[in-house]
């Protein structure tokens, strides 16, 4: 599904080169439900951004769906993205000016569906998060949890090949940050591929796989067994981030 | 591109939209209406004269001694004055008048047939027929088309001791004193008609079958100007010498001005023309304030759009896509604009219809009115658009 | 505090400059138009003689001696009507005069050049009910002296300036002597004559006593109407010319009673006669219903004012939309500022600070445009060459209208500014 190989991604200012990304390589199969991990400044929203076409990367090669992506112009990255990837951000990144339901429009519009396609896909995916009966407020109505539903159901809206959600209950009060990782893991149930970055290391646990970005490369990758999850292994890193906390 | 919620979008800003629909809809109204004023003046200026105004010449000139309080010697002079100047190569032909076509006041006085004075209690023009005072001259100086009887020759010149005096009048001043009958020979309280002319522009002001016109065949003593015709291609020649062959008959003359009759055409419409400029420079501001709204909206709406941009490119929005939602928020804007900017058309040209003179609004300059302002409209917002279509995606996934 | 503001206040305009300069450049343009426009009404609707300006009338009578249903009132007389007016001891002082030209000559010099000069013959009262400003002599005693009073302006082409009271001044081919000299006279509008579009045409050159000037056939240089036919204007004096025009001072309301009443025992006596076929109607007008009467104020500057006020408030509108953005983008700052204790009011009372700065810069730039508009104003209408003039009031008003658009235009973004939750701004 996803396939990453020696993908190097280097910001450079006037003085210093930063490795963001070193050698880094990731292949993540169909089904899966992944969490990156690794402290702040490792390079994870770099991959995530690399990952979700967001940003270019300067060495390696990355297969999405089959799909080699370098030497890809802007449209057909945009497209892509629209077709094959379904974005949920910390901070859920809806139009506020929008209603939920022209929110979860939005992404349908530029795939260029028509109005009764994009509105049983508005329709299916509100439902799914259960947000159906709210779909003419605007986000600013809504609850936090609930408004990260409404951005699940717009990754979902387009029936992308894989979800990238970034942080997705970095804003959320633990109530709130249960019912949408349970969301996810019934998505991930019923076959959706899910790349997921976060620093709970609780929420790294109870997923099927965990990678570790340190310094911009993966330094473990771990497939936890769904009864192992409460078995803890944290990395130096993670202790410290948890005392910290 | 999804206009329903652009709509939606735009009535959460209700004020910020307001503000810009408002200012669109008076800039229209009022370009528009300076349009139509300035369409007015041309028009005007372009209605046809009915004479040659191109070729001819009109001297201004005061007399500044005392010696011209003689009629016979002013009148000498001037006759010395026309000889000079029609002996120029180029003259067709000159004349003293004390009056011009087209201007306002005037020498005008009441016309009617001797036999029926009471005609001019129902036509109010009657008591104000201009009179043109010169020689017979003037009837070549204006090519005046004769339909009537005989043009004026030279022995026609009324004599001090003379009774009764022979004039050529308009068709329609003759239409309306004699209606289809005959006008020649008739005796009116300004003399005795021998001959008819077409009309041709003499009172803009007046409706066009009350061009009324009395030529008299008399030279009134200092007459204020003189009427040169010159052939084609000859103005500017006679033009730059007559002023020298006046004083060179007697230098104690001011002449105050030479120029054609096109000259005082545009002068007599120098005051519709200066509004108009005045409206038009102001259409021009408009414009720029429209260019500086355009743009700086977009500049300054879209920065703090960034991360919204940001959100439409992580989810698949193309650089085109960016493209339109940022010029499909003006053009919306522009219509709501257009719809207002008709009501503001219709209400600044009642406002000004009050003080002015001023054609209602047509549909064509409306229309064209509302495609230069949405393309001034869309240029503005060009560079600041394809800025913002330049806002990379990853902008989704920074916070802040 | 308010120190702190105004720092605060050129801050703010440092950190945005492109955004202020467009907000002080539209504001500008807007003020400077309509500024320019007010100066032109301000001139053309001034009144020019205020302290009296309610007790001097002009008189217009019906006495055209055609049966004609069309006639009204003309604001032009005949001489023995003009007579039997200055013959009234009701007013305190009358004018009655015609304007004429001529070509005027030091009758010393050797130079045999003359200067065109623009003629009102009148009689002794003129110089009274007008307030002329003598700078040296007097005003002649009698309608018939060969004596005349010359203004500034032509003292200065004929004589080279100076006291030249007592000299001869040649008049088409007459001898004069000067009796009097004004002192430079600007009269805006020209009140006493503001028919036939005198109304800002500068205060004559020659003022000579009206007898003389019909004894000597001066010619008639406004509008004349008459019924008989007439050459040369010592005719006049027996014939129904119409071409006088009357003014009179009336100290009292009674006075204006007795007046009226004077005026209509004259034309009952015509009518008795069989000289007044129409309707008897006399009009007092004070000076500024007479200068109403006639459309001192340009119509089409009211037109064009009225449509520049549109533009200032497109000009406002725009203003405040970009203000709107503007707050929208500090509303970090503005939610640090209220969190750290700035109530809504400081908020309030800094933003107006700034906007009143923005507006007496605008106000300044307006100026320079008011200025430039009205030399295109003049280049596009040189009849309002007399008219365009920028004075202290109108500069105040300038500088007023600016502060008070800049602070409208500032007030909505404010309080929708000060809206914002703190809260929120500052997660």
């Amino acid at each position: 599904m996803l396939k990453m190989t020696n993908i190097s991604k280097i910001f450079k200012s006037e003085t210093i080169q930063t490795h963001a990304l070193r050698d880094f390589s990731l292949t993540v199969e169909s089904g899966e439900f992944v969490a990156v991990t690794g402290p702040s400044g490792s390079g994870k929203s770099t991959f995530l951004n690399v990952a979700g076409l967001l940003d270019n990367f300067s060495q390696g090669e990355y297969q999405l769906d089959g799909v080699n992506v370098s030497g890809l112009n802007d449209n057909d990255l945009s497209k892509l993205r629209n077709e094959k990837i379904g974005f949920i951000f910390q901070n859920y990144n809806l139009i506020p000016d929008y209603s939920i339901y022209d929110n979860v429009d939005m992404p349908l519009r530029y795939r260029g569906f028509n109005a009764a396609e994009r509105k049983r896909r508005i329709e299916h995916a509100l439902e799914k998060v259960g947000l159906a009966s709210r779909h003419g407020y605007l986000p600013s109505q809504l609850s936090g949890g609930q408004q990260q539903r409404v951005a699940i159901a717009r990754a979902l809206a387009g029936e992308p090949k894989i979800l990238l959600a970034d942080e997705p209950t970095g804003n959320l009060d633990s109530l709130m940050a249960r019912q949408v990782m349970e969301l996810l893991h019934s998505l991930n149930e019923d076959g959706a591929t899910i790349i997921m970055v976060t620093h709970d290391p609780d929420q790294a646990r109870e997923v099927k796989r965990s990678v570790q970005i340190i310094d911009g490369q993966i330094t473990d990758a771990k497939v936890y067994a769904p009864e192992s999850a409460i078995q803890t292994t944290l990395t130096e890193n993670e202790k410290k981030e948890l005392v910290d906390a | 591109m999804n206009f329903k919620a652009l709509l939606k979008s735009l009535m959460l800003r209700k004020f910020a939209v307001g503000l810009l629909v408002i200012q669109l809809a008076l800039t229209l109204g009022l370009i528009v209406n300076s349009s139509i004023l300035a369409l007015d003046t041309i028009k005007k200026l372009e209605e046809p004269m009915g004479i040659d105004i191109d070729n001819i010449l009109i001297v201004d000139l005061v007399a500044t001694s005392g010696a011209y309080r003689d009629d016979d010697y002013a009148n000498a002079i001037t006759l010395e004055d026309m000889a000079k100047i029609e002996a120029l190569p180029g003259v067709i032909a000159a004349t003293p008048s004390i009056q011009l076509p087209i201007q306002s006041g005037g020498t005008n006085g009441n016309m009617h047939d001797i036999d029926n004075p009471d005609i001019e209690l129902t036509n109010k023009y009657l008591s104000y027929v201009p009179f043109f005072f010169a020689t017979e001259k003037i009837q070549q100086v204006f090519d005046l088309e004769l339909i009537e009887g005989r043009l004026l020759s030279s022995s026609d010149m009324f004599k001090d001791g003379d009774e009764k005096m022979n004039i050529v009048i308009t068709q329609s001043l003759k239409h309306d004193l004699y209606g289809e009958d005959s006008a020649i020979g008739r005796e009116t309280n300004n003399g005795i008609i021998v001959g008819v002319v077409k009309d041709f522009n003499i009172s803009p002001l007046k409706p066009d079958d009350k061009q009324y016109a009395v030529f008299k065949p008399y030279i009134i003593p200092n007459s204020y100007h003189y009427l040169v015709k010159v052939e084609p291609g000859q103005f500017n020649t006679i033009k730059n010498q007559i002023s020298d062959v006046i004083l060179s008959v007697q230098p104690e003359r001011d002449i105050r001005r030479v120029y054609s009759m096109a000259d005082h055409l545009e002068k007599f419409y120098q005051q519709d023309q200066g509004l108009a400029n005045l409206f038009i420079m102001l259409c021009v501001l408009m414009v720029l304030v429209t260019i500086i709204s355009s743009y700086a909206n977009a500049q300054f709406h879209v920065s703090k759009q960034r991360k919204i941009i940001g959100i439409r490119r992580a989810l698949g929005a193309r650089k085109k896509d960016v493209l339109i939602y940022v010029l499909a928020e003006n053009w919306l804007v522009c219509l709501m604009g257009s719809f207002f900017g008709i009501l503001a058309i219709m209400g600044i040209n009642i406002m000004l219809s009050n003080h002015l003179e001023i054609a209602k609004p047509e549909i064509l300059p409306t229309i064209i009115a509302i495609c230069v302002l949405a393309v001034i409209g869309t240029l503005a917002t060009w560079l600041p658009a394809i800025k913002t279509s330049n806002i990379p995606p990853v902008i989704a996934t920074k916070t802040v | 505090m308010l120190k702190y503001y105004v720092q605060l206040a050129f801050e703010n305009i440092k950190r945005a400059p492109t955004l202020y300069l467009l907000v002080i450049l539209t504001l500008s343009l807007g003020v400077g138009l309509l500024c320019a426009n007010l100066a032109l009404v301000n001139s053309m609707a001034s009144d020019p003689i205020p302290h009296k300006s309610d007790r001097l009338f002009h008189v217009s009578m019906n006495t055209w001696v055609n049966e004609n249903p069309h006639v009204q009132p003309l604001h032009i007389i005949r001489y023995r009507d003009a007579m039997q007016i200055l013959k009234s001891d009701i007013p305190v002082n009358t004018a009655i005069f015609f304007v004429s030209n001529a070509y005027a000559r030091d009758a010393n010099a050797a130079d045999l050049s003359r200067s065109r000069a623009v003629i009102r013959a009148t009689n002794p009262g003129f110089f009274k009910l007008t307030d002329a400003p003598f700078a040296y002599g007097n005003a002649f005693t009698h309608i018939n002296a060969k004596e005349v009073v010359i203004g500034d302006d032509l003292n200065n082409k004929v004589f080279g300036g100076g006291n030249n009271v007592g000299k001869s001044i040649e008049l088409a081919g007459e001898i004069f002597t000067v009796v009097g000299i004004l002192k430079p006279w600007d009269l805006r509008p020209l009140f006493y004559h503001v028919t036939e579009n005198n109304a800002f045409n500068p205060t004559e050159d020659v003022f000579l006593p009206l007898e003389t000037a019909l004894d000597n056939d001066m010619s008639i240089g406004a509008r004349s109407s008459s019924t008989d036919n007439w050459r040369v204007s010592s005719d006049t004096r027996e014939r129904n010319v119409f071409y006088m025009q009357a003014w009179v001072e009336l100290e009292k309301p009674s006075d204006k009673s007795a007046f009226e009443n004077y005026l209509k025992n004259y034309s009952q006596s015509l009518k008795e006669s069989g000289e007044h076929p129409n309707e008897i109607i006399n009009d007092l007008h004070d000076v500024n219903e007479w200068m109403e009467k006639n459309n001192v104020v340009d119509q089409r500057i009211i037109a064009f004012t009225i449509a520049t006020l549109l533009f200032l408030c497109v000009c406002v509108f725009n203003a405040s939309s970009l203000l709107l953005s503007k707050f929208h983008a500090a509303k970090f700052e503005i939610g640090l500022r209220r969190a750290i204790g700035a109530s809504n009011q400081q908020m309030l009372v800094q933003g107006l600070v700034e906007s009143t700065i923005v507006g007496v810069i605008a106000s300044a730039i307006a100026l320079v445009f008011s200025w430039l508009f009205l030399k295109a104003s003049i280049e596009f209408l040189p009849m309002l060459t007399n008219i365009a003039v920028l004075d202290i009031e109108v500069l105040a008003w300038g500088v007023g209208i600016a502060i008070i658009a800049s602070n409208i235009s500032v007030i909505y973004p404010l309080i929708r500014a000060n809206r914002y939750t703190i809260s929120a701004e500052l997660k």
